[in-house]
């Protein structure tokens, strides 16, 4: 008994009622699982309207069904049709289009999934041009990637800052704090 | 409308505060101790200390009615000050907490009053006469976190708790030969202790600052730190929802929110100003600021003359606008929005106290 450091014993696992010893799921809103599939056929779609020209649509088609319950692959991949079409769509067209669907129903929502996609890909952009001479740091967070590195991820990045700049104009820092909050990731 | 009453107390955060019925004593939380203030002339001064917790104080209330006041703190313990003689008397009230407590209020009825605390459990405590003590009784299910903000309902059995779990509740905190028996509203007819009438959380999941029930008690409210603001209009006990409304706005989030009528609320937060917001059971939306654009102070900012320009950069170095100053009356966030003034048509005067340690009383 005297050996025990009673300072390190972990009492929320002795406890009933503690959140070590409940679901805490049940505290995250409800996701329907997607599958991976699915997402690569509505990429599919998406792609087509695309090259048909209508990026607006191709942009709406894809903020209006973010894959919340698919696994990291379907993520990854619903990100990277969102990315090809901010990097379709003009700078001027930009705001216009985001006024646009901010007035249509459900629109402030579709601008939150815009928010999420945009700063998923600010984490994201960096890596993917400067793969070589990294090593993860005890932080998880490196030096490196964040200077941006090639200039692939330069170019990515200032769009995404440019669709940032502009999504808050409309959207207001409200938005920021939703992504912040949203227990459903993209 | 006249502008905004502002009262700059003091440079510490104010995390509470509580006008008496008359509107003469305002009790703020500051640090340890709650100060008591009494107007002379249009003047907030200094008048008494209540010391007695060792930790922040969190919450702070008086009754109307019976003058009492309500204290609770980090250091887990709540006092009731009675006025004596000697001055303020308290009564400590034993909450049976293992974590802090975070905000207290009186039930309407004034024999009861809830506290929130970090335990995931609301103690509902009540004074038991034969003993002389005051008893706390344990809401426990289901709560699963942090209780961030109590609020109570007008039949005082009902209660609402927002919690960082996501979730807004409607409890029930029904004691036996305190309560009188509720009528039977759209939350429920039979209500013993601990009844759960009602969960909600909104599409994002965000942690709950704020709740408060609508003046008739038929519809909930609730700001969470998504920025959002949802409306509940209850159908009937056990059934769902007739309408659950959530505004996403634009604005940072909501620290506090009260009722001004049944078709209008007012919200404050991290914007440092007041929002006002209306609808009914077809929808809410928000409706503006309530800091008006032609304050005094706005416009002297706006007439910014070469001949202030020069003298700016003489006196102090610089050049430009003084941009340390916001433009709003309260320069940090706003903690508590409370009622000051009540017609029969709803609230009339708003008071609301922030982290800039300003007590500003608005005319909606």
């Amino acid at each position: 008994m005297a050996n025990i450091n009673w300072r390190t014993i972990n009492i929320d696992a002795l406890d009933p009622d503690s959140p070590a010893n409940f679901d805490v799921s049940s505290l995250t809103p409800a996701v329907a699982p997607v599958s991976t599939a699915d997402v690569q056929n509505n990429a599919q779609q998406i792609r087509q309207l695309l090259r048909g020209g209508d990026n607006e649509g191709a942009l709406q088609g894809a903020l209006e069904n973010p894959p919340y319950g698919a696994d990291d692959k379907g993520k990854e991949t619903h990100l990277a049709t969102v990315t090809e079409i901010l990097q379709s769509i003009r700078q001027s067209d930009m705001s216009p289009m985001l006024s646009r669907i901010y007035k249509a129903p459900g629109g402030t929502e579709a601008l939150d999934v815009l928010m999420k996609y945009i700063y998923k890909g600010m984490a994201q952009a960096a890596p993917a041009s400067n793969t070589r001479n990294l090593t993860p740091q005890a932080t998880g967070f490196s030096q490196i990637h964040s200077r941006g590195g090639g200039e692939g991820g330069g170019q990515a990045m200032s769009v995404l800052l440019s669709w940032h700049e502009k999504l808050v104009e409309i959207a207001g820092p409200g938005s920021i704090v939703r992504v912040m909050s949203d227990r459903r990731t993209v | 409308m006249s502008g905004p009453e502002v009262h700059h107390l003091f440079h510490h955060p104010i995390a509470d505060h509580s006008f008496s019925a008359d509107r003469q004593t305002l009790a703020v939380a500051r640090e340890n101790n709650v100060d008591l203030f009494h107007k002379t002339g249009s003047e907030y001064k200094l008048e008494d200390e209540l010391t007695g917790h060792d930790k922040t104080v969190t919450g702070v209330d008086i009754a109307p009615n019976s003058g009492k006041i309500v204290t609770c703190s980090q250091d887990r313990n709540a006092y009731v000050w009675e006025p004596s003689p000697q001055g303020w008397k308290p009564t400590l009230v034993l909450l049976r907490i293992n974590r802090a407590a975070t905000c207290v209020r009186w039930a309407p009825s004034e024999t009861k009053f809830a506290v929130g605390s970090g335990a995931r459990l609301i103690p509902v405590c009540y004074f038991e006469e034969e003993d002389n003590w005051w008893v706390s009784k344990h809401i426990k299910k289901p709560i699963r976190s942090t209780v961030t903000c109590v609020a109570w309902h007008p039949n005082s059995v009902l209660l609402a708790a927002g919690s960082t779990d996501g979730h807004a509740r409607v409890l029930s905190s029904f004691v036996k030969n305190v309560d009188e028996r509720p009528e039977p509203s759209a939350w429920g007819e039979r209500l013993p202790f601990n009844t759960v009438c009602g969960e909600y959380l909104n599409s994002t999941a965000g942690w709950v600052h704020s709740v408060a029930f609508s003046p008739s008690g038929n519809a909930l409210a609730f700001a969470s730190h998504d920025s959002t603001l949802t409306v509940v209009y209850p159908s009937g006990p056990e059934q769902a929802p007739r309408a659950i409304l959530s505004v996403s706005t634009q604005v940072l989030p909501f620290m506090s929110l009260i009722w001004s009528s049944e078709a209008e609320i007012v919200a404050a937060g991290y914007n440092c100003e007041a929002f006002r917001l209306q609808g009914d059971e077809s929808g809410w939306q928000l409706a503006g600021s309530l800091e008006s654009k032609s304050r005094p102070g706005l416009t002297d900012q706006r007439e910014e003359s070469a001949l202030n320009m020069f003298r700016q950069m003489d006196l102090k170095g610089k050049s430009g606008t003084d941009d340390t100053k916001l433009k709003t009356v309260h320069q940090n966030t706003i903690n508590t929005i409370r009622s000051f003034e009540e017609s029969g048509s709803g609230v009339t005067k708003i008071s609301s106290t922030g982290v800039d340690g300003r007590v500003v009383i608005w005319s909606l």
